[in-house]
């Protein structure tokens, strides 16, 4: 604090508000032992919990929920175009997700997924309009070299000052969110323009030859690339001693510094591998799903990239669930609009399950326990709480004003 | 360039200023007590949806505003709940704020889309000053939030600053455990904190649907909360600050929409060449300009940052 002090910080206490002290009140309590399946159980109580929660709202707005769920699960879900329609989704929803995961399994959040995707798709778009008459399969290929270096030129900056100034990369990632979109809104109207398009601003086409090849149904083979990314990663943290540092980095950075590890470099190389996966999955969302750039191309996966790492816990077996699931749920809030109900339902949904979820891994990993009032500091101190069972810290009776600080 | 036209882009500059300092004087509040909320998208999309649908409703626009308040504060009270009771990530319980209530509000607000927009706020003028030449009708003939907004940031900067409560909620900010052992419920501090950044954010987008736009759509905030959350870091976590913060990035917004009608040459430069979509990039690289600059900075002076931004706090585990 910079601003002057009035009165040195224990006398401020004095207006605090007794209710505190005569009602029983609840106390998280960290669990000695996590059941390991906890997060997938806090996962399937966050997917309830937003269902009802979610079927309420539709009731309220005068819709049938059980028709509602009955089309989405059915035209996500229910046959092989169905679940193809789903998996559409899920790819860029797993591509971004890993590139969130890949910073946050060293503790690092790149919240700027979103922009990083929409800068990979606009230097490959950039690309293809250079080199529109090379051959598809390498047109292609350079193009999503181009979408990775794309996503990486987006993060650089934020990398080197997280790196080397500590600058937290939670709000410089953010920020160049809406930086790399309104410079496609620029395009748009501007140097990329179409020049055939003559009222209407838009980007000018992708050759032809440029569009990812299919696979099966709807799906290109962009959920190839998302699998062996997925696979890669898993491999490359968890059985190498590479991803051993940088998970220790991230859980302890001091011990990792005493093993001789640049924490610096572990930074760079996290949030650098991060934007270029995310600009990845923005090249490989233009090739597969795209005739042109256009600034709303992203809409909303590599935010949503960030709810499904958190979700997963930053492990790619994780991610690779979740993003499968949240691919369900907007395949499925897309169909629902014959119905009459917005699509609106589905980020609804991808909300509530986060909600939901963080709650119930909260409430699975802590115990609840009722605690009963102890006296106030200047009085005489009242008989401590029961002390907690299996060794765990004590709670309310040691919060005395003597306790040091952190 | 004509006379009209400046006092005209003036006159947007401090109305697109209140928008911003509304939402980022609640997100400043929030961040001086620990807490980051990324959500004031989400909750100025709940407000302003709500406070429209409730003056067309009533046919009173306060009572919107009053409404849209109450709204942001029940959003912002899921972020309380999620990040500072139950202790879970800061940042991800933000931006699920965020996704959901712009969903939310996509979704309540599909009829209020065809909605006319009557009882929305008017110019009220300040009798006596709205005459003076330039500053009257800059500053003295405009929709009583702007005013309301200018009384709010004095309350903020003398609570915050002034009163044992605000001594009570920048302690909470940089050492919770500190705070906590003499006596505070950090609890109650951060969420009443983030309760109060919900209501702001709430109302700031009801001053959007209610007089900015004067009418409802999906993708109305068009990342104005996202502008709020780089002013508050722009403004240095300081109210006085971000008022000067408000007006510099009021002015590239309501320079956006002008800027291609200007005759005017600044060295050279014509300045109807500029781009809109450009100039709006300008607050956020401002933003990441400062922050790099304070961390060089922070290496001969404290940071202005709350030494316990996002940090969760649980008694038992300090």
């Amino acid at each position: 604090m910079t601003e002057p002090t009035h009165a040195p910080l224990h006398t401020v206490a004095r207006g605090r508000a007794r209710w505190h002290r005569i009602i029983v009140r609840p106390v998280l309590q960290r669990r000695a032992r996590v059941a390991p399946a906890a997060q997938a159980i806090a996962f399937l109580i966050g997917i309830v919990l937003a269902l009802i929660a979610g079927a309420m709202l539709l009731w309220g707005s005068g819709n049938d929920p059980a028709m509602v769920y009955q089309r989405m699960a059915e035209s996500s879900l229910g046959g092989f175009d169905a679940l193809s329609r789903t998996l559409l989704r899920a790819t860029p929803l797993a591509i971004a997700g890993l590139a969130v995961a890949v910073a946050g399994s060293m503790g690092l959040w790149n919240i700027g997924a979103e922009g990083q995707m929409m800068a990979g798709a606009t230097v490959a778009a950039g690309f293809a309009m250079v080199a529109g008459d090379l051959p598809g399969p390498v047109l292609i290929m350079l193009m999503l070299v181009a979408g990775a270096v794309g996503g990486v030129v987006l993060v650089v900056g934020p990398a080197l000052a997280r790196a080397y100034l500590g600058v937290s990369e939670i709000i410089t990632t953010l920020m160049l969110v809406e930086v790399a979109i309104r410079i496609v809104e620029w395009l748009k109207v501007g140097p990329w323009k179409d020049p055939e398009s003559f009222g209407f601003a838009q980007i000018s086409p992708l050759p032809d030859q440029a569009s990812l090849p299919g696979l099966f149904g709807q799906v290109h083979i962009g959920v190839l690339f998302a699998a062996a990314l997925l696979l890669a990663f898993w491999l490359a943290v968890s059985r190498t001693a590479w991803g051993y540092e940088l998970r220790m980095a991230g859980s302890s950075p001091a011990t990792a510094r005493y093993a001789g590890i640049s924490l610096q470099r572990k930074v760079l190389t996290a949030l650098l591998l991060s934007g270029g996966l995310a600009g990845l999955a923005g090249a490989i969302e233009l090739t597969g799903t795209a005739t042109r750039l256009e600034p709303g191309l992203s809409s909303g996966y590599g935010f949503a990239g960030i709810i499904v790492a958190a979700l997963a816990l930053m492990r790619p077996s994780g991610v690779a669930v979740v993003a499968f699931v949240f691919g369900a749920v907007l395949r499925g809030g897309q169909s629902i609009q014959t119905l009459g109900v917005t699509s609106s339902i589905a980020t609804i949904l991808q909300a509530m399950i986060l909600i939901g979820a963080l709650v119930a891994a909260v409430l699975l990993n802590y115990r609840v326990r009722w605690v009963r009032p102890v006296g106030h500091p200047s009085e005489k101190a009242a008989p401590p709480a029961r002390p907690a069972r299996g060794g765990a810290p004590p709670s309310e009776g040691s919060s005395h004003p003597e306790a040091s600080g952190v | 360039m004509s006379e009209d036209a400046v006092i005209g882009l003036l006159v947007a500059t401090v109305q697109f200023a209140t928008l911003v300092y509304l939402a980022g004087l609640g997100e400043l509040i929030a961040e001086r007590s620990g807490v980051l909320n990324l959500g004031v998208e989400g909750m100025m999309a709940m407000g302003a949806v709500t406070g429209f649908m409730a003056a067309i409703a009533t046919g009173r626009p306060w009572i919107g505003f009053a409404v849209a308040a109450l709204v942001g504060m029940a959003t912002a009270g899921v972020h309380a709940l999620v990040s500072v009771i139950m202790g879970a990530g800061q940042v991800v319980s933000g931006l699920a704020i965020t996704i959901g209530g712009l969903g939310f509000a996509a979704f309540i607000g599909q009829d209020a889309v065809r909605e006319r927009a009557d009882a929305v706020f008017t110019d009220q003028s300040i009798v006596g000053l709205s005459d003076i030449p330039w500053a009257g009708p800059i500053l003295f003939d405009q929709p009583p939030v702007v005013y309301l907004a200018g009384i709010l940031g004095i309350a903020a900067w003398f609570v915050l600053t002034r009163t044992r409560l605000g001594l009570a909620l920048r302690a909470v900010g940089e050492s919770a455990s500190t705070t906590d052992s003499v006596g505070h419920s950090v609890t109650m501090l951060r969420s009443s904190a983030v309760l109060i950044g919900g209501a702001f954010a709430g109302a700031a987008g009801a001053f959007l649907s209610l007089y900015m736009a004067a009418g409802w759509t999906e993708g109305l905030i068009a990342g104005r909360g996202w502008i709020a959350v780089a002013l508050v870091i722009f403004g240095a976590w300081r109210p006085g600050r971000l008022a000067a913060g408000s007006l510099l990035f009021g002015f590239t917004l309501a320079l956006q929409p002008r800027v291609q009608t200007f005759d005017l040459s600044i060295f050279g430069l014509e300045v109807n060449t500029i781009s809109p979509a450009l100039l709006g990039i300008l607050p956020f690289l401002l933003t990441v300009v400062v922050l790099i600059a304070i961390s060089f900075r922070a290496r001969h002076r404290p940071s202005p940052a709350p030494a316990a931004l996002t940090l969760p706090y649980r008694r038992e585990e300090r």
